[in-house]
């Protein structure tokens, strides 16, 4: 059988589904008519099947695909736009295939008029934005694919017109991703100079043949840009503000699959450069991923947004994922290539297992949030009750994000700890030294985000509904639901089945590790995940889930014998012989108190407390009481940096007078200038 | 084979069963030092038989979670029985879990109980939970440098392989390393086992109690299985206690004999814990609440000496 075509078949579906799927809500803008059936589904159905085509476009890929391509003539001179994914991109078009699956399925915009359909229009093309970043081997493309994502995505975000903190985190977004794609872009444009082509392998060579200085300056400016986009520490400000502001299936994609962007342009364009990463760039990644995991849980923990917290928690998976990719760096480059396969494959593992468990959770937070018709979990509460379904993927999604197992983001951490072990008995230089903060701070950073985790279920889905919204709010359409628990069989497989999940992982390894075998990873045939430097060490998240699945369900039956089958009485929750308010329980903001005030040194939290009417002495009848997290690295570092912009350009304006001889003296003086230096 | 089988059966059965034990032996030895007549060593077992009988009441609030969740609990506290090596570092069921895997099943126990005692919607859950997660991410990085340690010296985090490395050299558990890291371990314990000074197991005081204070809303069936898993639990900490760190007398090949031993010895250790619990519970009161940030950092300080004094005298 010849599956060379399908790969071309499935590789051209893709693009031209996402194209048809973005085009078509545009042009039933312009084109006047009733709205009907086929105007909404058309495009959405298109869009969902391309996404599928490319998730199997993805999985052939991992199979060993026969690397289909397809070449397009852009019409000016260069080579042709090259679409043909390798090894490497594999992984990720699968990742991105099932969450724009899930993404574009769920949303509801087809529905909702003219502003609905552009919407869906911009969703669909920033879908199939992301798609040509991941499958393309062209550097001008990319580079086009990839401002398209950035400014499409910032559409989205700003999609509410009228309210300014969205209007604020689009801007925050644009200004921080052209600085990075500003570094990618000259990166790419120096290197495909000296190549004269823009291919990819073409890049690679002309990378290898320049002076070893200005090689190491490409990659720290490729660096530099893709980790705005990963959202690593300092440079993550942006991500908190813009992810949330997008409607949630949009969230899902920014989350769990745009943020892996940034990773796979590391591995691209800093790991698989010949001679690349430079030194020391796996201890800046380290030590960067460390300071994100543990600053992103930190700010989950006291976030009461929910989808402001599911965004600061990315930035702790997204630390996660950089020290995986630093650690490698570190290992490979003091000849440990095996190890290095250990953190290299973590980090591959869990930025699929990852993108799987968030995309799940901002979708079903998503629905949530629709229902209830709040962000805040204050005014959430009781929702698991009333919306079983969506609760139910919700709680999925956030018991894979506290990484337990057997779900999605447990394998990958494990294998992450097993690798700074090794590292660390291998004792590479400043790994010694490293690797066990690394590891202190990532258990740190993994408790305090099962601390946030179970104030976003408990707070804001458990419990009784804290407002009028919540305790009136409605079960989505069943189709939505459907989807939803479908998407939530995603984390779960692909944390049971971590150990095929990893080896399926082998050729994207081999190509970043050449000589490196995922099968030495498994052991008993495939059953449990086993590196094979270690003695006898091995875990299996089937055969765990196996065993307390079968033992609760003893202990169930065994237990439920005693009272003879009699089933369960509902009653009333007793708080100490008064009645039970919504009010009494505990707030988000009370929740996470004690977390608050052991942190507090490196929080700085501001509060304030005015009393409006004095009851008695001791008790006050009215206060009004505020509380807020101040941003202090936008304040520290960001606030100076504007600031000198705004002054530079107070200072720049001083030439512009208005007076018309001035600007002919300028003339003049440039031309005289000019004169002089080309002489 | 058949013996492999029978030693998990037997192993994981030694731990379920005797779990209820060691804390009635615990609050026996505590009346007699405090000069009480107190109850007797099987209460625990009494209190599981009747709540077993008892009706099971559920919150008007509570999702279907609820109903899953105290199984769940108890199932994942068996399975972890069933690699833990308690006579023998003879394989078991090794191969499915190891010591991450053993912590990340605490955890997920942890997360499973703080969410239940959201569920009600009464604010004693909310303030247990609240607590109870709080103190577990300040123990968290204390364990995991532990286990950092452990892993060095067995070249494994397999819970049998520590243990038989540990075992079967002469000096290893003489080093400062070892003897600093089963120290922060044994405060780790302490914290997440929910005894003085930390916690209060006895207390009936709302405002002061953690552990308890998350079984609360909890009651019937559901209450029987979340207090057996909370004993299960807290014996599989302190047979790891005693079998990473304090391996001496553990059956390194399953012969008859050095089985009994090992059975014996086992006993004689967790008697020796329960003696210095009832001692240190009788002469402390139990901590400020925001003190127990200082007795962890302690815990952490000493994991982390652990590990350099490693890393300088290897």
């Amino acid at each position: 059988m010849d599956l060379a075509g399908l790969d071309t078949a499935l590789l051209g579906g893709a693009v031209g589904g996402l194209a048809m799927a973005a085009l078509l809500p545009l042009l039933s803008l312009v084109v006047p008519g009733p709205p009907t059936p086929l105007r909404h589904t058309l495009p959405r159905a298109l869009g969902v099947l391309a996404c599928l085509a490319a998730a199997a476009l993805g999985a052939r890929g991992l199979a060993g695909g026969s690397g289909a391509s397809i070449e397009c003539w852009p019409g000016f001179p260069g080579q042709p736009f090259t679409l043909g994914p390798d090894a490497l991109a594999a992984p990720f078009l699968l990742l991105f295939g099932l969450v724009g699956a899930a993404s574009i399925a769920i949303t509801r915009d087809a529905r909702e008029g003219a502003g609905g359909r552009t919407r869906l229009a911009l969703h669909a093309g920033f879908a199939a934005m992301l798609f040509v970043v991941f499958a393309t081997r062209h550097a001008l493309l990319f580079l086009f694919a990839w401002e398209g994502m950035t400014l499409l995505s910032a559409l989205l975000v700003a999609a509410d017109p009228r309210s300014a903190r969205a209007r604020t985190a689009a801007f925050t977004y644009l200004a921080l991703s052209h600085l990075g794609a500003a570094c990618i872009a000259l990166a790419l444009f120096t290197l495909s100079a000296h190549a004269s082509s823009f291919r990819f392998d073409a890049l690679a060579q002309s990378y290898a043949a320049l002076p070893a200085a200005d090689a190491v300056r490409l990659a720290w400016l490729f660096t530099f840009g893709f980790a705005v986009k990963l959202g690593l520490v300092p440079l993550h400000i942006w991500l908190p503000l813009a992810h949330p502001e997008a409607p949630a299936p949009v969230s899902a994609l920014l989350s769990g699959v745009m943020v892996k962007a940034g990773l796979y342009g590391l591995l691209r364009f800093v790991w698989q450069m010949p001679g690349a990463p430079p030194e020391h760039w796996g201890t800046v990644m380290l030590v960067l991923g460390i300071a994100s995991a543990l600053v992103g849980a930190l700010y989950a923990v006291v976030e009461s947004d929910a989808k402001r917290l599911l965004a600061w928690s990315t930035i702790k998976h997204a630390g996660l994922l950089a020290v995986g990719a630093g650690l490698a760096a570190q290992l490979a480059a003091a000849g440990q290539p095996v190890v290095a396969g250990i953190a290299l494959a973590a980090t591959l593992y869990h930025a699929i297992g990852h993108g799987l468990a968030k995309s799940l959770a901002f979708l079903a937070v998503g629905e949530a949030v629709h229902a209830a018709g709040t962000r805040s979990l204050e005014h959430m509460g009781g929702l698991a009750r009333r919306l079983p379904r969506t609760g139910l993927a919700a709680l999925i999604a956030t018991l894979a994000l506290c990484a337990l197992p057997p779900l999605s983001c447990f394998a990958g951490e494990w294998l992450l700890f097993q690798a700074l072990i090794l590292g660390y008995s291998a004792g590479a230089g400043q790994l010694r030294l490293l690797a066990p903060f690394a590891a202190a701070g990532l258990a740190l950073a993994s408790a305090l985000a099962v601390a946030a985790m179970v104030k976003l279920h408990g707070i804001g889905f458990l419990g009784r509904a804290r407002s009028e919204g919540a305790a009136t709010a409605l079960e989505p359409p069943r189709d939505v639901t459907t989807v939803l628990l479908a998407a939530s069989v995603l984390p779960l497989a692909w944390g049971l089945a971590a150990p095929w999940s990893v080896a399926a992982l082998g050729l994207p390894l081999s190509a970043l590790l050449p000589g490196f075998d995922v099968h030495t990873l498994q052991g008993l045939r495939g059953l449990t995940l086993q590196p094979a430097l270690l003695q006898a060490n091995s875990i299996s998240p089937l055969a765990a889930a196996v065993l307390v699945a079968l033992f609760a369900l003893i202990a169930a039956l065994w237990l439920r014998g005693g009272t003879g089958l009699r089933a369960l009485r509902r009653s009333p929750s007793w708080s100490g012989g008064a009645p039970l308010e919504a009010r009494m329980q505990y707030s988000a903001l009370g929740f996470t108190k004690p977390l608050r005030l052991i942190f507090e040194p490196v929080l700085r939290g501001e509060r304030e407390l005015e009393v409006l009417e004095e009851g008695s002495p001791y008790f006050a009848r009215r206060v009004r009481f505020r509380t807020s997290m101040p941003a202090l690295l936008e304040r520290l570092l960001f606030a100076p940096i504007v600031q000198s912009v705004l002054w530079v350009s107070e200072q720049a304006r001083r030439l512009q007078t208005g007076s018309l001889h001035l600007y002919l003296a300028y003339l003049l003086a440039t031309l005289v200038a000019l004169l002089l230096w080309g002489r | 084979m058949m013996l492999d089988v029978a030693l998990v059966i037997f192993q994981s059965l030694a731990l379920v069963a005797l779990a209820p034990l060691w804390g009635g032996v615990v609050a026996a030895l505590k009346a007699r030092m405090q000069m009480r007549r107190g109850a007797p060593i099987t209460q625990r077992y009494r209190d599981l038989l009747k709540l077993t009988g008892k009706e099971t009441v559920l919150s008007e609030d509570a999702s279907p979670l609820a109903r899953v969740a105290p199984y769940l609990v108890l199932g994942a506290a068996v399975a972890i029985c069933t690699w833990t090596p308690v006579i023998t570092t003879h394989a078991g069921l090794g191969f499915a879990g190891d010591l991450m895997m053993t912590v990340a099943l605490f955890a997920a126990m942890r997360v499973l109980l703080a969410l239940l005692a959201l569920e009600a919607g009464t604010p004693f859950g909310g303030m247990a939970a609240s607590r109870h997660l709080a103190l577990s991410a300040l123990a968290e990085p204390a364990l995991m440098l532990s286990v950092f340690t452990l892993a060095l010296v067995a070249h494994s985090t397999d819970l049998a392989a520590i243990s038989r490395a540990v075992a079967s050299s002469h000096d290893a558990w003489i080093s400062p390393s070892h003897l600093l890291a089963a120290t922060a371990m044994g405060l780790v314990v302490i914290s997440e086992t929910g005894r003085l000074p930390v916690d209060n197991p006895t207390t009936h005081l709302e405002l002061t109690m953690i552990h308890e204070g998350l079984m609360l809303d909890v009651s019937g069936r559901h209450l029987a299985a979340l207090e057996w898993a909370a004993s299960v639990r807290q014996l599989l900490l302190l047979t790891l206690l005693a079998n990473l760190f304090l391996p001496w007398g553990i059956a390194l090949e399953p012969t008859p004999g050095a089985l009994l031993f090992a059975f014996a010895i086992w006993l004689a250790k967790l008697g020796v814990f329960a003696v210095a619990v009832a001692l240190l519970e009788s002469v402390t009161a139990r901590m400020r609440l925001f003190r127990v940030p200082e007795f962890l950092g302690m815990a952490f300080l000493l994991s982390l000496l652990a590990l350099t004094s490693d890393s300088l005298l290897r």
